[in-house]
C-alpha cells in the first residue's frame, strides 16, 4: 500500500527534528515526522540533556546544603527517596515531551510512530511500532536521526551492572562505588549526581586531562571541585578488563597511579562518547554520503548529495550539541523553502553543567595556539567579584580571546557556578562582532557574575576596577 | 623621535626623479614646509618642502641620485619626542606582551647555550600599595606545565584585591612551593621553574642545530614585517607575525542579520568595506556595496571607464516618438565604439592622394580581377598599400597592454574592411594581406564583403584584425574621422575622389585627388609618425613602385 506524496518527511524528533517540523510547519508546508517515540523529544528530552538537568539541579541542592555548614546553617544528612525523585525526574521529561506533542498536533503535523529507510531517493520504507511496513513517497527529506552511546566492544560486558547515559539517568539505585569510563562532559556530569547523591564516584580517563579539547585554564577549575567531591580520578589511565563478579564488577587498569591496579565496583557507567545513526537507514539506496565516522556529509545548506535529502544535528556532524541541530534545522528547512540560508555560526556554545559549570564559545585559547594566532587572552579571577563572593563561589574564571588589532571578541571562557547562562553573552558579542570597548561600555548589572564580562573586556585596556595588575618594567 | 622625511606624491603621475641639489645639512634646524631638496622630474624640477620641523639627523640621499615617491630622504629629530613617547604606554604594553613573537628578540637566546638548563624560583614580586602579604586563592598552573613569559601563575588575594602574578620568563614548570589557601609575603619563592635554551623549538624538530632554527625563525619574522610597511611606511616598530595572518582569519564584522541580508542580495559579505567603528557592516554598507556593483556592472556593459548612462528626457513632450529593440550588432557597435572611444586618445590626420595615374592603372588590369572573379576597387589597392605600410610602420601593426605597460607588436599583418551591411556596421578581417597579391586580395574582398552582406560572417571572420580601412568614398564626403577600432592602432577613412585643380609646373592641371583620413592611437603613435604613415601611402599610391621598393 503507498500513501500519497508527503511534500516534506523529517526522521527522528529530536530537537533538530522537531524544530524543523515545527517551523516547515508555519511555514505553510505539509510536514510528516517518523519517530518510535509517544511524542517529539528525542534523546536530548528522554534520555539526555533535560533529565540530567533535572537531576544536577538537585545535586547542586545537596551540595549547596553541604556547604551551608561554613555559613552557619546545618542540615541532617538528607533522606533520598530515589523512587520519588524518579517520578520526579520522569514528571519533566513527560511535561516537557508532553507540551511538544500538543505543539505538533496544533501545527497539523503528521506525526508516525515508527522508523523508516530509504528505499530510494523518492521513497521511504516505514516500519511502524507493531511491525508493519509502509511505503511513503517524499518530495523532500531531513534526517535528524541523533546518535548514541558507543560501545567498547573489549570491554563488553551483559550485566545490569554495567550501565550507559541512558541506564544512569534511570535512576534505578544509587551504588556505593561508581566507576565512570570517560572524562567528558556526560561522564563528568553523571558522576557529579551521582556523588552528590552519596556515591563514590571515580573517573577513569585515557588521556592527560579531563574534558579533551576543552582550555586547560577552565578544566582546573572544574578538577578541584571534582577532586573534592570524587574518591579518585585517574588520568592516563586504561580499563583493560571487566570481570562480573559477586560483589559487582571486577576492573582492572593499566596506565596512570591507580592505587589499585584491580578494583570492584557496584556499578560501571561507559561514557566513551557517541556516534551517529547513519545506519539502518537505507542510504546505500540513494546518493548519500557517510564519512569514516559515520556522518552524513552535508554542505553549507546541510543539503547532502541527494539533492532533495539534508541532514541535520549529531548525524550531520560535530559539535554534538541539541541548539547546533535545532539551528541547522532551522536552515535546511528554510533552504527547503528555496532561501538562501547558510548554516555559519560564528559561535556554538558549549556547557558543561559540572559544579562548577564550564561553558565556551567562540575561538578557544587551544585553538588560537593551534592555529598559531595571535590573541590577547585575558582573564578574570572571580575572586575578585562580589557576586562570587556572596555566592561563596570564588572557585570561578572568566576569559575573553580578543584580537589585539580589531580589538574584536574572538571567544569566550567561563569556568564556574553559572556559566552556562552567562555564555550566551558572549554568543551574542561573538555573532554581532561586538569589540572590547562594546563590552566594557555596557553597563552590567550589580552584584551579578555577568560582570565578570564587563570587567575582563576592562582588562583589554589595561585597567580593570577589580583587578590590580602590577606594571611590569 | 626620529622620523623619516619620504618623498611625497608629486602627483601628474611623476613616480621618481633624480636629486638636482640638496638644501640641508646634517645639524640644521629645519621647519615644516622648508624646502630641503630640489627634484628634476620628467617634467619639471621642483623643490621638495619638510613636511616636519626638526634637526636633521642623517641625509639619506646624493645629488645626482634617483629617488622614488616615498622613498626616505632626510631622517630628523622631531622635536615633540618626550610628548609622544608618553601618549602610547597602551601600544608598548602590548609590544611587551607579545614578546615572544618580536623579532628582535629572536636573537636574544643565542648568549645562552642552547639545551642549558636553569632552574629558577618566581617569587612574588613588590606589589606597591603597601602590600606586604596575601593568600593564595588559585594556582594556575601544574607541575610540568610549559609556560610562557608573562602568564599568571598564581592568583593573589590581598586585603585590597585578587591579582595574578604572572611568569617573569617562559620555562616549565618544576614545583610549586605554595598551596591554595597559604598565606605568603611578598619576595616569598612560590614557583620553580627550569629554563632551557629555546626549549620549545628543540623540542618541535628535529635538526640537531639550534643555529639553523634561530635562523628560520628569524627569517619568518622580519619578511611579513616588511610587506607591511609597503601598506604603512610610516610604522616603525616591527610587526608580530601571527597578528598578520590573522587579519585574513578574522570573520567579517557583521551581525547575523547583515549577514543574512547580505547573502540573500547576493553579495559576498567579505569583501563589505565596514564604516562603523572597527570596520563594523552594517546593512547599509552592504546596500551600498551592492549598489556599486551593480554601477560597475552596468557601466562595464556600456564602456569600461565610461560614465553610466545620461538619463534620458521624455522625448514625447515635444512630438511623436517610436522604441525599437537594439539589433545585436547595434549594441556591439554601441558598446565596443564607446570603449574604444573612451580608452583611446584620438588624432585624426588629413592627406589627399593624387590617384589619376592610379586610376589608368586600375581601368588597365581591372579585367585581370574580373577573370578571377574579383573586382579591382581603390580598397583592394588601399589594402596591399596599406599591408606595406604597416610593415614599414610597425607601432601601426601594435596593441596598447596599459596593465602590464608594454606594446605588443604583432609579426602577422591582418587588415578589417568596414562593410556597411543591412544589419549594421560589420568587420571582416583579411588575414595575412602582405602576402596576397593584389588579384587575391580582390577575390577575397570581394567576397568576404558578400558574406558580410548575407550575415554569413562567422564570429571568428571578424577577430584578429591590426588596421581597418573604412571606404564612404562610394557615398560621398571630403572627409570624416574614423574611431580606432580597439585594440587595434590605426584606421584609414577613404572619402570620395573628385578632380581638383593641382598647380603643378607652373599651371593648374585637373588632378583626381582621393582624400584619406588617418586616426591613430595616440598612446603609441606620435604625431609625426602619424604624417609619415599617411604620407608613405599617399606617395605609394602615387608610385606604386614604392611598394616594392620598400615596402
Amino acid at each position: 500500500m503507498s500513501e500519497p506524496s508527503k511534500k516534506l518527511v523529517v526522521l527522528g524528533a529530536g530537537p533538530g527534528g522537531y524544530a524543523a517540523a515545527f517551523l516547515a510547519a508555519d511555514m505553510g508546508m505539509d510536514v510528516t515526522v517518523i519517530d518510535p517515540e509517544v511524542n517529539p523529544g528525542g534523546v536530548c528530552l528522554y534520555r539526555g540533556c533535560i533529565p540530567s538537568k533535572a537531576l544536577l539541579h538537585v545535586a547542586k541542592l545537596l551540595s549547596e546544603t553541604e556547604e551551608a555548614k561554613n555559613w552557619g546553617i546545618e542540615y541532617q544528612k538528607p533522606k533520598i527517596d530515589i523512587d520519588k525523585l524518579r517520578t520526579w525526574k520522569t514528571s519533566v521529561v513527560d511535561r516537557l515531551t508532553g507540551g511538544l506533542g500538543q505543539l505538533t498536533r496544533q501545527r497539523k503535523i503528521n506525526h508516525i510512530r515508527g522508523i523508516a529507510r530509504f528505499l530510494d531517493n523518492k521513497t521511504l520504507e516505514i516500519t511502524d511500532l507493531d511491525g508493519k511496513k509502509n511505503k511513503v513517497a517524499f518530495e523532500n527529506v531531513i534526517i535528524a536521526t541523533g546518535s548514541r552511546p558507543v560501545e567498547i566492544p573489549a570491554l563488553k560486558l551483559e550485566s545490569p551492572k554495567v550501565i550507559d547515559s541512558t541506564g544512569a539517568l534511570e535512576l534505578n539505585d544509587v551504588p556505593e562505588r561508581l566507576l565512570v569510563i570517560g572524562g567528558g562532559y556526560i561522564g563528568l556530569e553523571m558522576g557529579t549526581v551521582y556523588s552528590a547523591l552519596g556515591s563514590k564516584v571515580t573517573v577513569v580517563e585515557m588521556t592527560p586531562g579531563l574534558l579533551p579539547g576543552a582550555d586547560r585554564d577552565l578544566v582546573r577549575v572544574l578538577e578541584k571541585g571534582l577532586t573534592a567531591k570524587f574518591e579518585s580520578i585517574l588520568l592516563n589511565t586504561k580499563v583493560v578488563e571487566m570481570k562480573e563478579v559477586k560483589e559487582g564488577i571486577r576492573v582492572r587498569f593499566e596506565g596512570g597511579q591507580p592505587d589499585d591496579k584491580e578494583q570492584i565496583f557496584d556499578k560501571v557507567l561507559m561514557t566513551v562518547g557517541r556516534k551517529p545513526n547513519s545506519e539502518n537507514l537505507g542510504l546505500e539506496n540513494t546518493n548519500v554520503k557517510i564519512n569514516e565516522r559515520g556522518f552524513i556529509r552535508v554542505d553549507g545548506q546541510r543539503r547532502t548529495d541527494e539533492p532533495n535529502i539534508f541532514a541535520i544535528g549529531d548525524v550531520a556532524g560535530e559539535p554534538m550539541l541539541a541548539h547546533k541541530a535545532s539551528h541547522e534545522g532551522h536552515t535546511a528547512v528554510e533552504a527547503i523553502a528555496g532561501h538562501k540560508s547558510v548554516f555559519e555560526p560564528r559561535a556554538i556554545p558549549a556547557v558543561v553543567f559540572t559544579d562548577p559549570e564550564i561553558a565556551w564559545c567562540g575561538l578557544t585559547e587551544t585553538q588560537a595556539r593551534e592555529q598559531n594566532r595571535n590573541v590577547q587572552v585575558l582573564r578574570f579571577p572571580w575572586a575578585a567579584s562580589g557576586r562570587a563572593m556572596t555566592m561563596d563561589r570564588i572557585d570561578g574564571l572568566t576569559k575573553l580571546l580578543i584580537d589585539p588589532d580589531s580589538e574584536r571578541i574572538l571567544g569566550m571562557g567561563i569556568a564556574g557556578a553559572g556559566a552556562g547562562e552567562l555564555i550566551a553573552e558572549g554568543v551574542v558579542a561573538i555573532e554581532m562582532a561586538a569589540n572590547a570597548t562594546d563590552l566594557k561600555m555596557s553597563i552590567h548589572p550589580h552584584p551579578t557574575l555577568s560582570e565578570t564580562i564587563m570587567e575582563t573586556a576592562e582588562m583589554f585596556f589595561g585597567t580593570s576596577t577589580h583587578i590590580y595588575r602590577p606594571k611590569r618594567k | 623621535m626620529s622620523t623619516e622625511l619620504k618623498l611625497p606624491d608629486l602627483g601628474e603621475n611623476i613616480e621618481s626623479g633624480t636629486v638636482v641639489s640638496i638644501l640641508v645639512k646634517i645639524g640644521d634646524r629645519i621647519n615644516k614646509e622648508q624646502p630641503i631638496i630640489e627634484l628634476e622630474t620628467e617634467k619639471a624640477v621642483l623643490e621638495v618642502p619638510a613636511d616636519v620641523s626638526g634637526v636633521v639627523e642623517k641625509i639619506l640621499v646624493k645629488e645626482g641620485g634617483d629617488v622614488k615617491v616615498g622613498q626616505a630622504l632626510l631622517v630628523v629629530a622631531e622635536e615633540t619626542e618626550t610628548a609622544a613617547k608618553e601618549s602610547k604606554p597602551v601600544k608598548e604594553e602590548k609590544i611587551k606582551k607579545d614578546e615572544p613573537e618580536e623579532p628582535g628578540k629572536a636573537t636574544k637566546p643565542a648568549e645562552k647555550s642552547a639545551g642549558e638548563e636553569t632552574e629558577v624560583e618566581i617569587k612574588i614580586p613588590d606589589l606597591g600599595e603597601g602590600i606586604e602579604s596575601g593568600t593564595v586563592a588559585n594556582i594556575l598552573v601544574a607541575k610540568g606545565d610549559r609556560i610562557e613569559k608573562d602568564q599568571p601563575l598564581i592568583e593573589l588575594e590581598t586585603e585590597k584585591a585578587v591579582v595574578e602574578i604572572p611568569a617573569e620568563t617562559a620555562g616549565t614548570i618544576t614545583g610549586i612551593l605554595v598551596k591554595a589557601g597559604e598565606q605568603v609575603k611578598i619576595g616569598q619563592p612560590i614557583l620553580k621553574i627550569s629554563i632551557t635554551g629555546e626549549p620549545e623549538k628543540k623540542a618541535k624538530t628535529d635538526k640537531p642545530a639550534p643555529e639553523t632554527d634561530k635562523r628560520e625563525a628569524g627569517e619568518k619574522k622580519v619578511q611579513k614585517p616588511e610587506q607591511k610597511s609597503v601598506i604603512q611606511p610610516v610604522t616603525t616598530e616591527p610587526v608580530p607575525v601571527a597578528e598578520q595572518k590573522e587579519v585574513s582569519l578574522i570573520p567579517a564584522a557583521a551581525a547575523p542579520s547583515v549577514r543574512r541580508f547580505a547573502r540573500e542580495i547576493g553579495v559576498d559579505i567579505n569583501e563589505v568595506k565596514g564604516t562603523g567603528p572597527n570596520n563594523r557592516i552594517s546593512i547599509d554598507d552592504v546596500k551600498d556595496h551592492s549598489k556599486k556593483l551593480h554601477q560597475q556592472r552596468t557601466a562595464g556593459a556600456a564602456a569600461p571607464g565610461t560614465f553610466p548612462a545620461v538619463p534620458l528626457p521624455d522625448f514625447s513632450k515635444w512630438g511623436e516618438t517610436k522604441r525599437e529593440p537594439m539589433s545585436r550588432v547595434r549594441e556591439k557597435t554601441a558598446t565596443h565604439l564607446s570603449a574604444a572611444w573612451s580608452t583611446v586618445p584620438h588624432v585624426t590626420q588629413f592627406d589627399k592622394a593624387d590617384i589619376t595615374e592610379m586610376e589608368k592603372l586600375r581601368k588597365q588590369f581591372a579585367s585581370k580581377t574580373d577573370a578571377a572573379g574579383g573586382k579591382l576597387t581603390m580598397t583592394a589597392i588601399l589594402l596591399k598599400i596599406c599591408a606595406a605600410a604597416l610593415r614599414v610602420f610597425p607601432q601601426f601593426n601594435a596593441s596598447v597592454d596599459m596593465q602590464n605597460k608594454e606594446i605588443v607588436f604583432k609579426k602577422y599583418i591582418n587588415i578589417g574592411i568596414a562593410v556597411d551591411t543591412d544589419s549594421g556596421l560589420l568587420v571582416p578581417v583579411i588575414r595575412d594581406a602582405d602576402k596576397k597579391n593584389i588579384v587575391d586580395l580582390s577575390v577575397e574582398l570581394t567576397q568576404i564583403a558578400q558574406r558580410a552582406r548575407d550575415r554569413k560572417l562567422s564570429l571568428e571572420e571578424m577577430q584578429g584584425g591590426n588596421f581597418t580601412i573604412s571606404n564612404l568614398g562610394g557615398i560621398g564626403g571630403t572627409a570624416f574621422t574614423p574611431i580606432v577600432n580597439a585594440p587595434e592602432a590605426a584606421i584609414l577613412g577613404v572619402s570620395r575622389s573628385r578632380f581638383e585643380p593641382v598647380y603643378i609646373n607652373g599651371k593648374f592641371e585637373p588632378r583626381l585627388l582621393l582624400p584619406l583620413s588617418l586616426s591613430y592611437d595616440h598612446r603609441v603613435i606620435d604625431g609625426a609618425d602619424g604624417a609619415r604613415f599617411i604620407r608613405w601611402v599617399v606617395e605609394a599610391i602615387e608610385q606604386p613602385f614604392k611598394i616594392v621598393l620598400e615596402g
